[in-house]
């Protein structure tokens, strides 16, 4: 009997060494611990032992098979670790092959530009206002300070409808729109992104482009808060370290009325192409309002001031993205509005 | 206007560069477009005098010269033969670049080496008066010319043009003391204003044929007027010749030179006319209807009721302020002139100029203001150059006045500079700013001053004015940078803004790209595409092709994917956000609705991928992204078979829709018509057009949370056979009433036409979901709801199990 549980110790531990997969080890397992297996039968058999021997072949028997379990269990372990092993080698894939996305589209880069031009303004407290962009002479021209017959009226050449309709030159009519709605509160604080005309097409202008007013009236407004607001606004959208300039210009509706340059964001000023060598850029015009328009939009000049400022959208953008021809942002190629 | 600089330092002494000039011009609020240098052509060439000449060796047309240019002296061979030796003529010495950009070098010509180019005037670009022989070949200088001198500074051509920009509230920088006026105050140098006196004329004739009359006072407020005789035709002098040049006039003889060297020096225009063609009395008054003359140019004019004229006897003689008539025009037989020297109104000559379409130096000036205190000034520097020139002699002098403007004042409160600029100028920076400015002034109570405005300063009416004077002169570099000190205020999009600005990004996020395109179209794609006869015609559009303004956003997309495929971009997602201008009555007399519109357009598919099939941009794809619209809104959209019979020869009857959102219409979405697409070289378009404000109306953008059920759910899928005009939707509504409470969601996840379905059927399947939000659900009642439900659906419909 003993010999016999050494060869079935033997036996099981040579098979345990070569053995493949986990099939033949369950098959093992049964042929030796399951209920007909050789250990169990040899366990049954013990009733024909002396008393005396039998705790001792007991002992022996469940040794034997207890070691048996031991390294069973390390060869599964290992066999399942080799499936793993094997599992992970074949599952392996190109992973240079590209993705599978549903591909986004783009937003025109004009209607970016007005996006983040919007988000800095009503991230200091403004609102938009929006206007027609089929006007009336009265809002465009007559309460902006340019009478009929005013030689101002020469900058702008005016597409018209009737005589007296007209597509708005500029966004500024909004201006008197919002002051005539919101009379007498206080303050105004309004941008008013949109479409403007003039009868002009070439590589630098388009008979339609998009401007962004901005105004605000209040008890007390100062020319300085306008440097203080435009050079905020230029540093978000130019960079933090863009200074601005003021210089003297004319415009019917503002007095003092100054042109913004912001220092050039290529050579940071010390003069390129891009600048002309001056190092900077022209980017807005604005002034204070005048007091006649305030009187038209229904505000009293002797108790509130304001200032105003309209920027060109097709500038900033071109600036921005060095964009060099003006008629690329109306060709709407869609190799071009896939750059942004 | 051009300014030279060689004119300017007549006033005042400038110890800057063109460029250092024109920089603190720009930075004062004088805007200088550019700086030109003029007689570039003659810049390094020397006046040399001829020592020797003789005959070249070899070419008998050729001639050795020796020349002395004071340094040195050079050999120089020429081709010409107007010269002698002993003659002052200019040399353009190795380097040199000629007015045709020909750069001289030294060169060999038949064996002898020559160092240099004797030169023609029309060689240096310049025009010089020289000796008699000096026609058609080198330019002979008289013989007192200095040896060695540039020939530049010799002829007074060594000069710089400034090229101001100047804004319309400065028409007084159109005269070049005014300009000196404007430089002195920036630069802090005072400069000489000449005063013209000592021509001192007497007045008119009491016996004199020619009266002067102003008919319109409100158009002309001044009428002055000089008479000279004893006329002598003749070229200006070579000063004003080049003065004028600079200033970019051409000069025509020594009077027209006048009118235009004064006009140019003061800003007032003049005219000149020959007096012997002028009949009885000089009036200014406003044409009559059918009126007629024939300008300056030799165009005639028909003149109406609202320009103003000059005339005479006979009838009119200029188009006041903008040109004169040729009938008296100082020809080379004038003997004797009637100069011209008044006020128009600033808005009558611009109509009048802008209706016969006609601009001149002196309606430019008119037309933005012209100081009327200047008329009688201008006609003694006129008589004092005429006696300078000896062009004439003036013999009396009248004028009319209707109206001078008085002395203006503006009243400036220190207090309210600082209020307006944020600043904290000092009294006496303000004063020295008055004092740079010449202008007169007195401090009054409370830190206000009373300034005296010159009346050639127009622009300044009003307090504000004047602040932005002492500012620009200060300079805007000393206002400081501040933040507004008021309330604070919530800066934020409206609902309606919101909503749109989600749209835009739904769009983009669904694939789309953003194009922007005119508002003014072709009639013709729009009639066809938009409210045909209905849009808005434009009184000038740039082009045909841009002139109504849309009532569609299609006719743009549609050309817009033609122009892209035309380039072989053929997969397309194009959307655009814009407004149509829709008209409540035609012709326009109030502002006409603009309607914000969303359109989109699809072609093509989706790039190749080696994963998954190419999506196709077909109805069911634009489908899909309009259904992301939807649900940024909170809503659903409904579709319908297109009704209206203009889209069904627009769109293909058995690919379009309409849209509706809440049972109001929103607009229309489908194929384009077979054929159609191949007009505009597309290939079967999907289109789409959406009205924004009727979603915005329907939009529900507040959320209420629901609780989901904690009880599982039972899957039942159905696979139905139905006739192929029943539309999946009637299915698929039919099948959720008939799922009572317990039917939570219905899906089509197939359909399928072909074999084995029966020829004018489709297979249709259907997942269903059922749940309760209380137990859970037994198979049995479900089976059993189920097997209901397909009962009913195969009686109502005609539709079969398919098992």
């Amino acid at each position: 009997m003993k010999a016999k549980i050494q060869r079935i110790r033997e036996e099981a531990l040579k098979e345990l060494e070569t053995l493949k997969s986990m099939e033949e080890l369950q098959d093992l397992k049964i042929r030796i611990m399951g209920k007909k297996g050789s250990l169990t039968s040899l366990l049954k058999q013990m009733g024909s032992l002396s008393p005396e021997e039998r705790p001792q072949m007991g002992q022996t028997i469940n040794a034997v098979r207890g070691m048996i379990e031991e390294v069973w269990e390390e060869k599964a372990k290992k066999l399942d670790k080799d499936a793993l092993v094997k599992r992970l080698e074949e599952e392996r894939i190109d992973i240079s092959l590209p993705g599978f996305y549903l591909p986004i589209g783009h937003q025109h880069p004009l209607s970016k530009v007005i996006e983040e031009i919007e988000d800095i303004f009503l991230g200091m407290g403004f609102t938009i206002a929006e206007g027609p962009e089929i006007e009336t002479d009265y809002y465009n021209f007559e309460a902006l300070n340019l009478p009929k017959d005013h030689p101002a009226r020469d900058m702008q050449d005016t597409f018209f409808i009737t005589e007296d309709l007209l597509l708005r030159t500029q966004t500024s009519p909004v201006q008197i729109r919002t002051m005539e709605k919101m009379r007498p509160q206080l303050p105004v604080k309004i941008i008013a992104p949109g479409k403007v005309f003039r009868n002009d097409d070439d590589a630098t202008h388009s008979p339609m482009f998009h401007q962004v007013e901005g105004l605000m009236v209040d008890n007390g407004v100062r020319m300085s808060d306008l440097k203080g607001i435009l050079l905020h606004f230029s540093r978000q959208m130019f960079g933090e370290s863009r200074e601005i300039r003021l210089r003297p210009s004319f415009f019917p509706f503002t007095e003092p009325s100054a042109e913004v340059d912001v220092s050039c964001m290529l050579c940071g000023g010390a003069g390129c192409r891009l600048c002309k060598g001056t190092g900077w850029i022209e980017i807005l015009g604005s002034g204070m309002v005048h007091p006649r328009v305030l009187k038209m939009g229904g505000y009293d000049p002797k108790e509130v001031t304001g200032f105003a400022f309209g920027m060109g959208v097709e500038r900033i953008a071109m600036l921005k993205y060095g964009i060099e021809d003006m008629r690329l942002l109306f060709d709407n190629d869609v190799r071009f509005l896939a750059q942004f | 206007m051009r300014v030279s600089m060689e004119w300017l330092r007549e006033y005042l002494a400038i110890d800057k560069s063109p460029e250092e000039l024109a920089e603190i011009l720009t930075r004062g609020g004088i805007e200088v477009g550019g700086v030109e240098e003029l007689n570039k052509g003659s810049k390094d060439v020397y006046i040399g005098e001829i020592k020797e000449i003789e005959v070249h060796p070899d070419a008998e047309k050729l001639q050795i010269c020796r020349v002395n240019i004071g340094t040195e002296e050079l050999t120089i061979v020429t081709g010409a033969n107007n010269i002698l030796a002993g003659d002052k003529v200019p040399v353009a010495v190795p380097g040199a670049v000629l007015s045709d950009g020909k750069e001289i070098k030294t060169a060999e010509l038949r064996g002898v080496m020559s160092y240099g180019m004797l030169c023609s005037d029309k060689e240096l670009g310049i025009e010089a008066v020289g000796q008699d022989r000096s026609k058609g070949g080198i330019l002979i200088l008289s013989a007192d010319a200095q040896v060695g001198t540039k020939l530049n500074d010799y002829l007074g051509l060594d000069n710089y043009v400034l090229e101001l920009e100047l804004y319309p509230n400065r028409p007084d920088c159109m005269s070049m003391i005014n300009v000196a006026r404007e430089v002195g105050t920036l630069m802090g140098i005072k400069p000489i204003v000449p005063e013209w006196t000592q021509a001192d004329i007497p007045p008119w004739p009491e016996d004199i044929r020619q009266k002067v009359e102003i008919e319109n006072y409100d158009l002309s407020w001044r009428y002055s007027a000089l008479l000279v005789e004893d006329v002598v035709i003749q070229n200006s002098p070579l000063w004003m010749q080049n003065r004028l040049r600079a200033a970019g006039i051409r000069p025509i003889n020594n009077i027209v030179d006048i009118t235009n060297y004064c006009m140019l020096e003061t800003g007032q225009p003049l005219h000149a006319f020959d007096r012997d063609k002028l009949q009885g009395t000089v009036k200014v008054r406003l044409a009559k209807n059918g009126e007629k003359l024939i300008s300056l140019d030799r165009i005639e004019r028909n003149l109406d009721n609202e320009m103003l004229v000059i005339a005479d006897d006979n009838g009119p003689v200029a188009i006041a302020g903008v040109m004169g008539g040729l009938e008296t025009e100082v020809t080379a037989k004038t003997t004797r002139i009637f100069f011209e020297s008044a006020h128009f109104s600033g808005a009558s000559i611009r109509r009048t100029s802008r209706r016969l379409g006609l601009r001149s130096e002196s309606s430019s000036r008119f037309e933005k203001g012209v100081d009327p205190h200047g008329t009688v000034t201008t006609l003694q520097r006129v008589a004092e150059l005429l006696l300078e020139l000896k062009a004439g002699v003036p013999m009396s002098f009248t004028e009319k006045i209707a109206y001078l403007p008085p002395q203006a004042k503006i009243e400036l409160s220190l207090d309210r500079v600082d209020d307006v600029l944020g600043t904290k100028y000092s009294e006496q920076e303000v004063v020295q700013v008055l004092e740079a400015l010449t202008f007169g002034y007195e401090f009054r109570q409370n830190r206000t001053i009373a300034v005296d405005i010159p009346s050639y300063r127009q622009d300044l009416k009003i307090e504000e004015d004047m602040i932005e004077e002492i500012a620009r002169i200060i300079g805007y570099d000393r206002i400081p940078t501040t933040l507004p000190q008021g309330s604070q205020t919530q800066g934020r999009r409206t609902l309606e803004q919101a909503l749109r600005f989600k749209l835009r990004k739904a769009l983009t996020k669904a694939g789309m790209d953003e194009i922007v395109s005119y508002s003014f179209t072709k009639k013709e794609s729009d009639d066809i595409w938009g409210q045909a006869g209905r849009n808005i015609p434009l009184l000038n559009p740039l082009r045909e092709e841009l002139g109504v303004m849309r009532t569609s956003l299609l006719p743009g997309l549609l050309e817009i994917a033609a122009r892209n495929t035309s380039r072989r971009n053929m997969d397309l997602l194009l959307f655009e956000i814009g407004n149509v201008f829709w008209p409540k009555e035609l012709p326009l007399k109030t502002l006409p609705e603009e309607k914000l519109k969303i359109a989109g357009l699809a072609q093509g598919g989706s790039s190749r991928h080696w994963l998954v099939p190419q999506a196709k941009f077909d109805f069911f794809y634009v489908k899909g992204i309009l259904s992301n619209l939807a649900q940024e809104s909170g809503v659903e959209f409904e579709y319908s078979r297109i009704k209206e019979s203009r889209y069904q020869e627009l769109l293909h009857p058995g690919r379009s829709a309409e849209i509706f959102v809440n049972g109001e219409y929103l607009g229309f979405m489908g194929e384009i018509y077979p054929q159609l697409d191949e007009e505009w070289g597309l290939d079967r378009p999907v289109l789409f057009e959406i009205d924004f404000a009727v979603l915005f109306k329907n939009n529900k953008s507040t959320i209420i949370v629901q609780s989901y059920p904690r009880f599982p759910a039972i899957q039942r899928d159905l696979a139905l056979v139905i006739p192929e005009e029943i539309p999946a939707q009637n299915i698929k509504n039919r099948v959720f009433e008939l799922g009572g409470e317990l039917l939570k969601e219905v899906e089509i996840f197939d359909v399928y036409q072909g074999q084995p379905v029966p020829q004018g059927h489709k297979s249709l399947a259907l997942t269903m979901r059922y749940q309760s939000a209380e137990r859970t659900l037994k198979d049995e009642e479900i089976n059993s709801l189920n097997s209901n439900i397909l009962m009913q659906i195969q009686q109502e419909f005609g539709a079969k199990w398919r098992k």
